[in-house]
């Protein structure tokens, strides 16, 4: 079992470092970009040389683990490390025809940035290891903690994830379809589905345990597949809700991935059909916008309802009449990858 | 808790396009690094690389059913090894497509290898190439997933130079948890003008052949290569051959500098320490340490002063980078599989360009293959960002 | 260009291409150690400024030694430079 005690999510929208979803910031050009904070507590000598995917992670990390108890592990999911350095260095590679180059966008561009600035900085020498598998790389880097609390139930971990939106990675994945031609308002990206959906960024960490005693929720399972046949998926999560104990008692939300792409609508109905009216449904890639780690604003929008007992209505996509202390939450990225994640709160169930 | 079991393995490399070839270059003291002939790159003729003499377009055409594949050359070195790896393991295609059979990859260029591409890629307008989703490095596992119907348990994790490394470990972890019967894993990594750029900007690439834990080293080739293995439940491998036990495993943080090992090497001491810790064993059971042994003035020096401070006196060690170059992502699924060898067939392995040792810590690595008793071997893999893994195989 | 305006211009060379965004080219002491004390660079620093010499002044330090002797403050650096610039 995974406790979840402190969390923090640096997103498009107001949720850091306090949450405030009663308004939607607006997307431009179809991206919802972030707007940083100043973060008081990284040295500048150390900043100055942190490409965004690095100084989010950072930023979001640092002041979780500020007086509590060093953790066992630091565990990141990131499909894209710091692709802008990435293409900054290749930049470079180009102009200068693979001359004389400066060495800081490359090595702040590897994946395992994010994960290795933590350590440094914190001087943690524990396991860390980087998930770069695209739409799971947050649920694997979650299953990893899962796993090894199993192991250890006294050990503790930083967990998160991490994606940048740079102008670069921003055109490649236009090129590749993954976006809306028209220019869309977030706030009407559910209107009308068409293939593709709008872009954001974010990063989301917490601090989790294997134990109950100052946690506010838990994850009771996780499973992930890769498929593009909606029946399999309908089966699979269907499988898995049974044999998590939730066949009577289906999850009283679905925090659904649902994005405004009609190729991935089949999906999303898949899911929301194993969940009677009884059981409300909420989404979030209007807040959010779509990128490869995104399940984890889910996730985080997951631990804030449980802490609050609220379902922001900005979310709402149907209100049920359930008390809400099972979520699950269901994200498929670009038809193939499908992560299922079921959080319950320990509040009530205590 | 069940032991677990490596029943299949797959590998090409420099030095070799299946496991037997890779065996007998190391037995026989036949490097692979060399002048650069199919990857453009306008160090071709200066910094000499492990190359796989293969085109891509070769690759496609062996490997391949569909023309229009976006599959980068890293992603068909995955498949070119994790191929010999599921064959050399028998596992069936009903196996793999079961929800219990997962696959754990890893890379550190991914599709990046087509640098003009995705460059183009990054600034085109309108026309996009037929790799926009194949630059990420999920893609390379992805192409596995597709070729094997894998439908469960995935991930790619890029750690840098102990990416493949953790792999296994996680792969490892996936069956101790129960969330698989059997794992796939490994790594891939093609030569790229991103990482001979990057490695060159930071001065540690070497304009001649890597000297590991030579007094003259000065820096490393750049290799390229993948391997896969396969991990089974002991309880399930009953009738198959099993090549070794994967019987420890350690995972650390350097936590001194984005790109150098602190000069104690703790990140090294701390990860060999946990995996003997894991494997129950005594630091003077292992038989042979297959070293990251990159050729670089830090790691070398700094991986020698962790094996004194672990070892006193180390056991037989050897980095066959000096064979293969290092070859990134893959170097810890590629060294592992010479592990595994070293235990099928109790023999350990050289490193080759070795003249002198390092003045400070004294150390000779193995210059000569031999044939001996082989209980344990210790593989090494230490990465950018302080990432240090390492794994221990042990005869079954 | 004359040496006190070539100390100014490199001080701003090297907050821009180290990005030390808090740091003012006044804050940069002429004499003050660019290592370890003083501004509190580092190796992958040290890269980079060989790389900034190359492209805004023509100078191309190929061994690491050289670099370092050259590379010890802003005196130093500029002496360098008004001896071997090509550009």
């Amino acid at each position: 079992m995974l406790y979840i005690h402190k969390t923090a999510c640096i997103s498009p929208q107001q949720t850091h470092p306090e949450a405030d979803l009663n308004r939607l910031m607006a997307s431009k050009n179809n991206m919802l970009q972030i707007t940083e904070p100043v973060y008081a507590d990284i040295p500048p000598g150390v900043l100055r040389r942190m490409g965004k995917a690095v100084r989010l992670s950072v930023g979001a990390a640092l002041p979780l683990l500020k007086n509590g108890p060093a953790p066992d592990g630091i565990i990141i999911g990131t499909a894209n490390g710091g692709i802008e350095d990435c293409i900054k260095f290749l930049n470079q590679i180009i102009e200068y025809n693979e001359g004389l180059l400066t060495p800081g966008n490359f090595v702040q561009s590897t994946s395992n940035a994010p994960a290795a600035q933590i350590a440094l900085i914190t001087k943690n020498k524990k396991y860390n290891c980087t998930h770069t598998h695209r739409g799971l790389a947050f649920e694997n880097a979650l299953l990893d903690a899962i796993m090894q609390l199993e192991e250890n139930v006294e050990n503790s971990y930083l967990v998160g994830s991490v994606d940048e939106i740079s102008a670069y990675n921003f055109n490649i994945d236009r090129l590749a379809g993954c976006f809306r031609e028209a220019v869309i308002s977030n706030d009407k990206l559910f209107e009308t589905p068409v293939a593709g959906t709008i872009a954001g960024e974010g990063c989301f960490m917490m601090t989790v345990s294997g134990k109950a005693a100052g946690a506010e929720a838990r994850v009771v399972a996780l499973l992930t597949i890769h498929s593009t046949d909606e029946n399999l998926v309908r089966n699979t999560l269907e499988q898995f809700l049974h044999q998590t104990g939730f066949s009577e008692n289906a999850p009283d939300l679905l925090i659904s991935g649902e994005n405004g792409d009609s190729r991935l609508q089949k999906y999303y109905d898949a899911a929301e059909s194993l969940f009677p009216e009884t059981a409300s449904i909420a989404r979030f890639k209007h807040l959010s916008g779509e990128y490869c780690t995104a399940s984890s604003f889910g996730f985080w929008l997951g631990t804030e309802i449980l802490r609050t007992g609220k379902i922001p209505g900005i979310v709402l996509k149907r209100e049920g009449s359930r008390r809400i202390e099972r979520i699950l939450i269901y994200n498929c990225f670009r038809g193939l990858q499908h992560g299922m994640i079921l959080l319950e709160s320990i509040i009530h169930t205590r | 808790m069940s032991r677990i079991m490596i029943t299949g393995m797959g590998i090409i490399s420099a030095i070799g396009n299946s496991v037997a070839e890779n065996r007998d270059s190391l037995k026989n003291k036949r490097g692979g690094i060399s002048r650069l002939e199919f990857y453009p790159t306008a160090y071709a003729g200066k910094l000499p690389c492990g190359e796989i003499k293969i085109s891509s377009e070769t690759f496609r055409e062996k490997l391949f059913t569909h023309p229009d594949s976006a599959i980068t050359r890293t992603g068909l070195l995955v498949l070119h090894a994790a191929e010999e790896a599921v064959k050399d393991s028998g596992l069936t295609p009903d196996q793999l497509a079961f929800r219990d059979t997962a696959l754990v990859g890893a890379t550190t260029v991914g599709g990046m290898c087509l640098t003009d591409e995705l460059f183009r890629d990054a600034h085109e307008r309108n026309y996009g190439s037929p790799y926009t989703s194949s630059y990420d490095y999920a893609s390379v596992t992805l192409a596995a997933q597709q070729r094997f119907g894998i439908t469960g348990e995935i991930s790619t994790i890029n750690t840098a130079c102990s990416s493949s490394a953790n792999a296994i470990l996680y792969g490892a972890r996936l069956i101790k948890r129960g969330y698989a019967k059997r794992v796939i894993v490994g790594g891939a990594d093609s030569l790229a003008k991103f990482t001979i750029n990057g490695f060159n900007a930071l001065n540690i690439l070497s304009s001649g052949l890597c000297a590991p834990f030579d007094r003259n080293r000065n820096g490393l080739n750049l290799g390229e290569g993948s391997a896969f293995l396969v991990l089974e439940r002991e309880e399930d491998v009953k009738g198959k051959k099993i090549y070794a036990v994967l019987s420890g495993f350690g995972n650390s943080n350097d936590a001194y500098h984005p790109s150098s090992i602190s000069p104690e090497g703790e990140g090294p001491y701390l990860s060999m320490k946990e995996a003997l810790e894991r494997a129950k064993l005594k630091a003077d059971e292992i038989s042979y340490i297959n070293a990251h042994g990159t050729g670089t003035e830090n790691n070398d020096e700094t991986e020698s002063v962790a094996m004194q401070r672990l070892f006193g006196t180390p056991p037989p060690f050897a980095s066959t980078k000096s064979f293969t170059g290092h070859t990134l992502g893959a170097s810890g699924a590629i060294e592992a599989v010479y592990s595994v060898l070293g235990l099928m067939h109790q023999e350990i392995y050289p490193s080759l360009q070795f003249s002198e040792p390092i003045l400070s810590t004294g150390l000779i690595p193995l210059h000569d293959y031999r044939q001996q008793a082989v209980r344990h071997v210790m593989s090494n893999s230490f990465g950018f960002g302080g990432n240090c893994t390492t794994l221990i195989f042990s005869k079954p | 260009m004359e040496t006190a305006e070539l100390k100014q211009r490199v001080k701003e060379q090297i907050i821009k291409f180290l990005n030390l965004t808090t740091v003012k080219p006044e804050n940069i002491r002429d004499e003050e150690p660019l290592f370890g004390e003083g501004l509190g660079l580092d190796s992958i620093d040290s890269i980079e400024l060989i790389v900034m010499l190359s492209r805004e002044y023509g100078i191309n330090i190929q061994d690491p030694k050289e670099g370092r002797k050259v590379l010890v403050n802003v005196n130093t650096m500029v002496d360098y430079i008004e001896k071997n610039r090509t550009k």
